[in-house]
C-alpha cells in the first residue's frame, strides 16, 4: 500500500495525508473517568435525630438534606427551586434516594456547585404525592434564636466545608412556612 | 385452516396455469461498457409487467414466460445509467438473445428512487435530498441492525435508537418519532409509543434503504416531519439460492480499567440463513436468524430470534400478490443509563436485574395490477403486533400489547407525456392495552393525490396534497391538510437544480396522550394529557446536483424547517388528583407530554463523491451544518449536533476490498437537564464530540471457486469513548469477522 501511495501524483498524495490528519484529530480518547483525587466542593457534617421523635411510616415518605440559594422558602418555592434550570435547591442523597429512617444520626458529604446556600436543613415528605402540601422542614443549620435563623453556608471552588451539623426534632420543627 | 390451504392451492394452481400461455424467453448478458466486465446484480424487467430477473455472477440473465410480441426491456443497476431497450420482439417458444452494455455513472445521480413520489424515478427527477443504502453497503460494514447502518448517511444521526434527519427529532425519551419509517412502503412505527423498532426489520433481507430528507406528510401522513426512511426488502431470485451470513465480534477492553467490569471477553455473534427461489410463477423466501450480544456493558446482553418469509405470486403478467411476515423474539437486559462516569459500563443500581422481553411481528399483503402500461394500482395492508414486558427482581413492572393495522390503496396513471398522477386512500386502526397507557383504540383515514407535470423537457413540477383524519379513544377527532410542491430543472445532462416545499405532522402516540404512572417515576407523578395536539412542520429546500465528468458528483442543499407544537415531556408544578376518582387535589411537580416548543432548524448539506483511478478507489465526504433554535426561549434546541461530518474511502482490487469510515458529530450543546436531575443520571451531563473511525476489509473467495465472501472489520478503531445519549457509553473497539455465502 505504501508503495502504491509513493507512485501517486502530487495532488493524489495529499489525499492519504488528509485522511491521516483526520485520524490524528481523533486521537484524544473522549470521555474518561474522573481522576480519584479530583476535589469536589460541597459541605458535610452529621444530622442528629432526637430520640423518640421519629414519625410513623405513614407520614415518612421522603427525607432529605436540602441546600437552598434562597431564603425564606415556602412549599411552592421549594418545588420551583428543585425544578428550575439551573436548580436553586439541591437535595441529598438525591431526588430518588432518602436519608436513612429511624436512626440516631447520619454523617453526610453533600457535593454541590460553588455558591452561597442561605438555607440548609432537613426536609420531610409526609404524604405520598410530592406536592405543596406534603413537605415540611424538620431541622435546619442555624442559630437557636427565637425564632431560629439559618446560617448561610458558603461553598467555593476550593472549599469543602465541614461541621455543618443539623439537629432534627420531628415533634418540634422550625416555624412553618420555612 | 383447511379452507385456507384450499385457497392457497387454488391461487398457486391458477397462477401456474396462467403462466402457461403462449410465450418465449429472453436471455443474455449485461456488461460494463468501459471495462467489459460482467455486471452482477443488474435488474432486467419488462415495462408494464412483473417479468424480471437479476444478473448472476457472470452477468447472465434469463426472462421466462415473456408474452409473444414487442416489449420494452429496462436494465437498471445502482451506479449505472438506466437503459430502456425498445422494440424487443419475442416469438412463441423463441429464445431471444439480448446482450447489453451499460455505462457506469457517478453513484449519486442514477439510483432509482421510489419513496419520494411513491413510484420509480431517477434520482435526478426527485425534488428532494435523497440518500440510498444498498444491501452491499450494509454488508461491507458488517452492520447488524438498520439503525447501525443509518449512522453512515450524511445528515443522519442516531440518539440511541431515535433517528434524526437534519436535526428533526432530538430525543423524546423513546416515545414518538419525527422520522417516518416505512417497510416496503407501509408505516412501521409501534402502536403504543409510536417509536421505530429497528430490530424487527429483517436486515438480512433488505435490498436497500431510501432516505428522503425533509417533511413528507403530503404523501405519507403522520410522523414524516423530518423525513422518510423506506426499507425495501429483496425479491426472491429466479434461481433457487441458499444464503447465509455468520459473524462474530469481540469487544475490546474499554479504554480505562475502571470500566473493565467483566473478567471474561465479551462477544457478539449471529447466524442468519435464507432459502429463496422461484417455482413457476411463485417466488418464495424464508429466512431465520439467531443473534446473541453479550455487550460491553453489564446487564445489557440480548438474545434474539428472527423469522421472515415472503411469498410472491405472479397471478398473471400484470397481476401479483405478495404476502410477507416477520417475527422477532428478544430478551434484553435493562441498561437505561450508567451508574456514574467512573462506572460507565455498569448500570445504575436499580437497573442491575432488569430484563425486557418482547415478541413483535408483522404480516403484510400487497396486490399490484397493471391495467395498462399507463395505469397500475396497488393495495397494501400490514398488521404490526407488539408485546413487551419489563421485569425487575422477578416482579413484572410494565406490560404493553399493541395492534396496528395500516391499509393503503394507491393508483398511478401516466396520463400523457406531461402528467403523471398518483393518488390513493389510506386507513389505520390501532389498539393498545398497557398498564402505563391504559386501553385505548385509535382510528384514522386519509386521501392523497399528486401530479408530476413535465412543464418543458427540462422542467418538472410536482404538486401534491394529503388530507388526514385521526381519532383516538374518546377524544375529539382532528384533521390535517398537508401540501407539497417541488420543482426540478435539468440544466444539462450533468446538472440539476431542485426546490421543494412540504409540510409534515405527527399525531401524538397513544403512549404520549395516555401515559400514567401510578408508581411514579422519580417520585414525580406522570400524568396523561388528552389535550395534546399534533406537532407540525413546514420545510423548504433548494439544492443542486452536478456530475463532473464520469467520476465525480456533488450535491449541495440549503434547508429550512419550522416546527410548531413540538411535543416534549415537561416537568411543571400543577394541581392534580393523585389517583383516578380521588376527591383530593394536590399541587406538585408532574411530568406530562405537552406541546411546548416552537422551533426553527436551518442549515446546509454538501455531499461529494469521487471515483479515482478507473474506480478502484472512491471517496465520499458529507457535511451537514444544522442551526437549530427553540423560538420560545431563543436557545439552541436540545440534543442536536451542530456539525455532522462523514467521510469514507474505499479501495477495490479484484476480489479484495478495504474501506475506512470516519464520522464526526460535534458536541451536543444542550441536553434535557430535568432528565439528568430527576432520573437522576449521575454525571449525565458528561458528553464530548463523537469521533469514530471504522475499518472494513473483505475478500471474495469466488476466485478460488467458493461462493463465499470473508470480511473483517474493526469498529471504533481508536477505542474512542463517547455518549450518543445521556449516561450511555458508546460501543468500545470491536473486532468483527464475517462469512457470507450464496449457493
Amino acid at each position: 500500500m505504501i508503495a502504491a501511495i509513493a507512485t501517486l501524483p502530487l495532488k493524489m498524495k495529499r489525499l492519504p495525508i488528509a485522511a491521516i490528519t483526520l485520524l490524528l484529530l481523533s486521537c484524544d480518547h473522549g470521555l474518561a473517568p474522573p481522576p480519584p483525587s479530583t476535589f469536589k466542593p460541597g459541605f458535610g457534617g452529621t444530622v442528629y435525630f432526637e430520640k423518640g421523635t421519629w414519625p410513623g411510616p405513614d407520614s415518612l415518605v421522603g427525607l432529605w438534606i436540602f441546600a437552598s440559594q434562597e431564603y425564606p422558602l415556602d412549599s411552592v418555592k421549594v418545588l420551583q427551586g428543585l425544578l428550575s434550570s439551573p436548580p436553586k435547591i439541591f437535595l441529598y442523597p438525591s431526588f430518588t434516594e432518602n436519608l436513612p429512617f429511624s436512626v440516631d444520626s447520619v454523617s453526610y458529604s453533600f457535593l454541590l456547585p460553588p455558591s452561597t446556600y442561605y438555607y440548609v436543613g432537613v426536609i420531610q415528605q409526609f404524604a405520598p404525592e410530592l406536592s405543596t402540601r406534603s413537605l415540611r422542614v424538620v431541622g435546619m443549620y442555624g442559630q437557636s434564636d427565637v425564632p431560629p435563623l439559618p446560617i448561610p453556608v458558603v461553598v467555593t471552588e476550593t472549599d469543602f466545608v465541614k461541621g455543618i451539623n443539623i439537629r432534627v426534632n420531628f415533634r418540634k420543627p422550625p416555624p412553618q412556612p420555612f | 385452516m383447511k379452507s385456507f390451504l384450499h385457497i392457497a392451492l387454488l391461487v398457486l394452481w391458477t397462477a401456474t396455469a396462467l403462466g402457461q400461455t403462449s410465450s418465449g424467453t429472453i436471455t443474455g448478458t449485461v456488461k460494463d461498457t468501459e471495462t467489459g466486465q460482467p455486471v452482477v446484480g443488474a435488474n432486467i424487467t419488462l415495462r408494464g409487467s412483473f417479468i424480471g430477473a437479476a444478473t448472476d455472477a457472470k452477468g447472465k440473465f434469463q426472462l421466462l414466460r415473456v408474452p409473444v410480441g414487442g416489449h420494452s426491456v429496462i436494465v437498471s443497476m445502482l451506479g449505472y445509467e438506466r437503459l430502456a431497450i425498445e422494440g424487443v420482439i419475442v416469438a412463441r417458444d423463441q429464445v431471444r438473445r439480448l446482450d447489453v452494455m451499460i455505462r457506469s455513472v457517478p453513484l449519486q445521480t442514477e439510483p432509482v428512487i421510489i419513496t419520494a413520489s411513491r413510484r420509480e424515478q431517477s434520482l435526478q427527477e426527485v425534488p428532494a435530498s435523497v440518500a440510498t443504502l444498498t444491501a452491499r453497503m450494509i454488508a461491507d460494514r458488517n452492520n447488524i441492525t438498520i439503525d447501525e447502518a443509518l449512522r453512515y448517511v450524511p445528515g443522519v444521526n442516531m440518539l440511541s435508537d431515535q433517528v434524526n434527519i437534519r436535526g428533526s427529532t432530538g430525543y423524546s425519551r423513546g416515545v414518538g418519532s419525527r422520522v417516518l419509517v416505512l417497510l416496503d412502503g407501509l408505516p412501521y412505527t409501534t402502536g403504543d409509543t409510536g417509536e421505530i423498532n429497528w430490530e424487527t426489520i429483517p436486515m438480512f433481507e433488505v435490498e436497500r434503504l431510501e432516505i428522503v430528507k425533509g417533511a413528507g406528510s403530503a404523501l405519507y401522513g403522520s410522523s414524516a416531519l423530518g423525513g422518510v426512511i423506506n426499507v425495501i426488502t429483496r425479491e426472491a431470485p429466479s434461481i433457487p439460492e441458499l444464503r447465509f451470513r455468520a459473524f462474530s465480534g469481540l469487544y475490546d477492553k474499554p479504554q480505562y480499567p475502571e470500566w473493565d467490569w467483566s473478567p471474561k471477553p465479551r462477544f457478539t455473534s449471529g447466524l442468519l440463513a435464507s432459502y429463496s427461489g422461484k417455482s413457476g410463477s411463485v417466488s418464495y423466501l424464508v429466512s431465520a436468524g439467531r443473534t446473541v450480544d453479550e455487550s460491553y456493558r453489564e446487564n445489557d446482553a440480548y438474545h434474539r430470534w428472527t423469522l421472515f418469509t415472503k411469498l410472491k405470486v405472479e397471478i398473471s403478467n400484470s397481476q401479483s400478490l405478495t404476502v410477507s411476515g416477520n417475527y422477532v423474539y428478544r430478551s434484553h437486559g435493562n441498561f437505561f443509563w450508567w451508574k456514574d462516569l467512573t462506572n460507565a459500563t455498569r448500570p445504575a443500581d436499580g437497573q442491575r436485574d432488569g430484563l425486557v422481553t418482547s415478541r413483535r411481528g408483522n404480516l403484510s399483503l400487497a396486490y399490484k395490477e397493471f391495467l395498462s402500461d399507463k395505469f397500475f394500482y396497488t393495495i397494501k395492508g400490514i398488521y404490526f403486533g407488539n408485546f413487551w414486558r419489563d421485569d425487575s427482581l422477578g416482579r413484572v413492572n410494565n406490560v404493553s400489547a399493541s395492534h396496528l393495522f395500516n391499509l393503503d390503496v394507491q393508483a398511478t396513471y401516466f396520463v400523457n407525456d406531461i402528467h403523471v398522477l398518483t393518488f390513493g386512500v389510506a386507513g389505520n386502526f390501532d389498539k393498545v392495552n398497557a398498564n402505563l397507557f391504559g386501553s385505548h383504540p385509535g382510528v384514522g383515514a386519509a386521501a392523497y393525490a399528486q401530479d408530476e407535470i413535465a412543464v418543458t423537457g427540462d422542467v418538472k413540477l410536482t404538486a401534491g396534497l394529503r388530507f388526514d383524519w385521526q381519532k383516538v379513544s374518546v377524544l375529539k377527532a382532528t384533521a390535517q391538510v398537508n401540501p407539497k410542491l417541488g420543482l426540478v430543472y435539468l440544466h444539462d445532462k450533468e446538472t440539476s437544480l431542485r426546490m421543494s416545499f412540504g409540510s409534515g405532522f405527527r399525531y401524538p402516540a397513544i403512549g404520549e396522550i395516555y401515559i400514567e404512572s401510578s408508581t411514579n417515576v422519580s417520585q414525580v407523578a406522570v400524568l396523561p394529557n388528552p389535550d395534546l395536539k399534533s406537532e407540525t412542520s413546514v420545510s423548504y429546500e433548494i439544492g443542486i446536483n452536478r456530475s463532473v465528468g464520469n467520476a465525480m458528483s456533488v450535491d449541495l442543499a440549503l434547508f429550512s424547517s419550522d416546527f410548531e407544537n413540538l411535543i416534549e415531556p415537561s416537568v411543571q408544578i400543577k394541581s392534580y388528583h393523585p389517583y383516578p376518582g380521588s376527591l383530593v387535589e394536590v399541587t406538585g411537580p408532574v411530568i406530562q407530554f405537552e406541546n411546548v416548543t416552537k422551533a426553527r432548524i436551518q442549515g446546509l448539506e454538501a455531499v461529494i463523491r469521487v471515483e479515482w483511478w478507473k474506480k478502484f478507489f472512491s471517496t465520499d465526504v458529507g457535511y451537514t451544518y444544522t442551526w437549530s433554535r427553540d423560538l420560545a426561549d431563543n436557545t439552541v434546541l436540545k440534543f442536536r449536533p451542530r456539525h455532522i461530518v462523514y467521510t469514507a474511502g474505499a479501495f477495490s482490487w479484484d476480489e479484495f476490498r478495504v474501506s475506512a469510515d470516519f464520522r464526526y458529530l460535534s458536541r451536543i450543546e444542550r441536553i434535557d437537564e430535568n432528565l439528568v436531575r430527576l432520573a437522576p443520571i449521575v454525571d449525565g451531563e458528561q458528553r464530548v464530540a463523537i469521533k469514530l473511525v471504522d475499518i472494513n476489509t473483505s475478500y471474495d473467495l469466488i476466485g478460488l471457486g467458493l461462493p463465499i465472501r470473508a470480511g473483517f472489520s474493526i469498529k471504533n478503531l481508536l477505542n474512542y469513548s463517547y455518549v450518543e445519549l445521556l449516561g450511555n457509553l458508546g460501543p468500545v473497539r470491536t473486532y468483527f469477522l464475517s462469512l457470507e455465502g450464496i449457493f
